[in-house]
């Protein structure tokens, strides 16, 4: 599975491995891409859920949000 | 009185729970958090300063200055906890240690400073950030949420994705279009410039095709859908924007590559400095300027504001790299038919000869002949008849003669447009006028053909692919941003002549195969040009494919235009392809601009830090400056 978030509060490309090395370390995820310049992040996972990834991405300091375009293969 | 105080401390009490719940939900929004925290400790700094320098106080203010840096340092050093759980080295780490340090020194006001302006730029920044990102947020607002569609006899409203494809769609006046699609019906004017940046509506009627995200400005109409949620012109749009500003450019590869062993380097020089002068301060500053900032914020803060400002004009970049690419084009090559001239023959020229023959029956005898033809002049002739007079007869028989023209009866009378050849084939005698202005318009690069009514030539109709309007002035603008320009063209020489003389192109190459478009493309390479190609078509390909860069024009709708070129420009609008190379070369001088002030900055700080000149404070403050200088500087390339 692949959820896509968003966030509007990357302001410095050293919270991409931040924020990739967070929600790697999170149960169930097996991949994480952050995109520093559109601010979009990429997670694959089976089935975690959207408040765990969000309340991930908090916890390293940064607002997110579940984008409203659905992903490729949805 | 009871009662009344019970519902008063009710009252009282829910707004008690209402505040404590407002702040708990204050505390777990990292941004709004940081943004308390940076406020807070901001308004301590300036009471501390006001009373010491200004009031003279001593004592107190130093620790409203260490009660401000735990404010502000206490969401950092959180923050670097975090990271650090996870094994990661972070920035926050770095400037954590640098206040812990400065507190067991002494120094608060270095303290408070730090984490205050790490904070406070940190919260410029994303701000500032965010309007260069708002383009594609801009796009993704454009995605229509509803469609109306009939259902079971019933009008109702569905989500936008959810219309099936065929299924009809009624667009309201003033709705956005939901789907891409064909008129089915009604008639309408829709504004088109979120995808193709053109600001003048355009008419649509049966047959027509929408997009989705447009929006329907005049009448109802209904829509066959033929592509649907993700399978739109502006999902796809909205991805290749999206995979375009993610895609590192060149410049910022390298400045990454630097960016990599700066930090490590920064610490090492720390602890290095440590170790051999036993000066804290300078190690712990030198903490301070090791975030990399503003260099590897440089490229694609330029890149993503260059890259959306283009989306919005409706030119699709590819990437970074095209757009640095774009940027240093020296030579442009266009295809003829399609790209400089509509690509659709128009008779030009109607000249009368016989004494008592109009233009208008001139073109109407010629229509006669052509009504039965498939042939593309025929189509030019019976367009032009058309606009002319109302009703064109159909012929009541015709024959065409490959490579001469046509002969046809209509009434009882016989009607021949075509060449002398033809002409003479029927024993109708051309006179000399008639075989000068053949010649004349020949020479002009047009299709000439003559039109006889049973023994009597009436005129010449002079047919060509017209040159675009916009194109005399697109080759001014190249010229003057000092790009070449060549012409391909597959037709022969005396037809690519004419229209490059029309244009004052001096370099012209006609008669070319697709693989000889794809040499001379090869050929200006080897000669030291980055060229660009601009074309349309099958026979394009190999040379777009060779060129630096291949532009498509008018990709609206053609998927595998908007999937391929580097460029693709949604309007079939000449003016765009020197707007595309402007805006590239602006966004390349904005790159190189920003990669020197960050190289610049991380230079001069590094130096006074070194030479004992710059201290915490002011290294963070210079080092945020610089960071929103070239965030700033990025941000012009918006209203470019």
């Amino acid at each position: 599975m692949k959820t896509i978030l968003r966030s509007r509060e990357l302001n410095c490309p050293s919270c991409v491995a931040k924020i990739e090395n967070a929600l790697g370390r999170v149960e169930g995820v097996s991949r994480a891409k952050v995109h520093f310049s559109t601010g979009r992040i990429e997670v694959e996972h089976d089935g975690v859920g959207d408040g765990k990834l969000i309340d991930t991405v908090r916890q390293v300091g940064y607002n997110a949000t579940i984008s409203s375009v659905r992903g490729a293969g949805e | 009185m009871t009662e009344m105080t019970r519902a008063l401390e009710t009252a009282g009490g829910r707004g008690d729970s209402a505040r404590l719940d407002t702040i708990r939900t204050l505390w777990s929004d990292p941004r709004r958090r940081r943004e308390l925290l940076a406020a807070l400790s901001g308004t301590l700094i300036a009471v501390a300063l006001i009373a010491k320098y200004l009031a003279g106080q001593e004592g107190w203010p130093d620790m409203l200055l260490l009660l401000a840096a735990v404010v502000a340092g206490s969401d950092i050093a959180m923050r670097a906890a975090f990271s650090l759980r996870q094994r990661h080295f972070s920035i926050e780490l770095l400037v954590t240690i640098a206040a812990v340090g400065a507190i067991a020194i002494g120094e608060y006001w270095e303290a408070a400073a730090v984490t205050f302006l790490f904070l406070f730029g940190a919260y410029l920044e994303a701000r500032t950030l965010r309007h260069t990102r708002r383009v594609l947020e801009g796009l993704l607002d454009l995605a229509p949420a509803t469609a109306v569609v009939t259902r079971d006899g019933r009008q109702v409203d569905v989500l936008a994705y959810e219309v099936r494809p065929d299924e009809i769609v009624w667009i309201k006046p003033g709705a956005k279009v939901p789907v891409d699609g064909v008129v089915v019906d009604g008639l309408s004017a829709v504004d088109e410039s979120a995808i193709t940046g053109e600001p003048i509506p355009v008419e649509k009627s049966a047959g027509a095709e929408v997009y989705a995200g447009t929006i329907n400005q005049a009448g109802l109409i209904k829509v066959r859908a033929t592509g649907v949620g993700e399978d739109t012109t502006l999902a796809r749009i909205i991805q290749r924007v999206e995979e375009a500003q993610e895609e590192k450019a060149p410049t910022q590869r390298f400045i990454e590559r630097f960016a990599r062993w700066y930090t490590p380097a920064i610490i090492a020089l720390s602890v290095g400095a440590l170790a051999l002068t036993r000066n804290v301060e300078l190690a712990l500053t030198l903490l301070i300027i090791g975030c990399p900032g503003a260099l590897v914020i440089s490229t694609p803060v330029s890149v993503v504001a260059g890259i959306g400002r283009s989306a919005k004009r409706g030119i699709l970049i590819k990437g970074g790299e095209y757009l640095e690419n774009a940027g240093k084009i020296t030579m442009l090559a266009l295809d003829k038919t399609g790209t400089l001239t509509e690509g659709r023959p128009r008779v030009t020229d109607i000249v009368p000869l016989s004494p008592g023959a109009s233009t208008a029956e001139v073109l109407y005898w010629a229509a006669v002949a052509e009504s039965g033809s498939e042939h593309p002049l025929a189509r030019s002739i019976m367009d032009a008849a058309q606009r002319e007079s109302d009703v064109i007869p159909a012929a009541d028989s015709f024959a065409t003669l490959t490579g001469r023209g046509i002969t046809a009866t209509y009434g009882g009378w016989a009607i021949a447009v075509g060449t002398p050849e033809l002409l003479a084939g029927l024993g109708v005698a051309t006179n000399p006028d008639a075989m000068r202005v053949l010649g004349e318009l020949q020479r002009e690069g047009k299709t000439a053909v003559l039109v006889a009514l049973d023994d009597d030539v009436l005129g010449v109709l002079g047919i060509a692919d017209v040159v675009r309007g916009s194109a005399a002035e697109m080759i001014r603008q190249l010229e003057r941003d000092g790009v070449g320009i060549v012409m391909l063209t597959g037709d022969n020489r005396r037809t690519a002549g004419a229209i490059a003389g029309e244009l004052g192109i001096s370099d012209v190459r006609a008669g070319l195969l697709p693989e000889e478009k794809q040499d001379a493309i090869r050929a200006l390479q080897r000669e030291g040009h980055v060229v660009a190609m601009v074309g349309d078509g099958i026979n394009d390909a190999p040379a777009l494919a060779a060129a630096d860069l291949g532009i498509a024009m008018g990709a609206a709708g053609t998927d595998v235009a908007i999937e391929t070129a580097d460029i693709a420009l949604m309007a079939d609008d000449l003016m765009k392809v020197a707007e595309a190379i402007h805006l590239s070369r602006l966004t390349l001088r904005n790159i190189r601009q920003n990669v020197v002030i960050a190289l610049a900055t991380v230079t001069a700080l590094l130096v006074g830090v070194i030479a004992g000149e710059v201290h915490m404070a002011g290294g963070m403050l210079i080092h945020e400056l610089s960071v929103m200088v070239v965030i700033l500087n990025g941000m012009r390339l918006l209203r470019a």
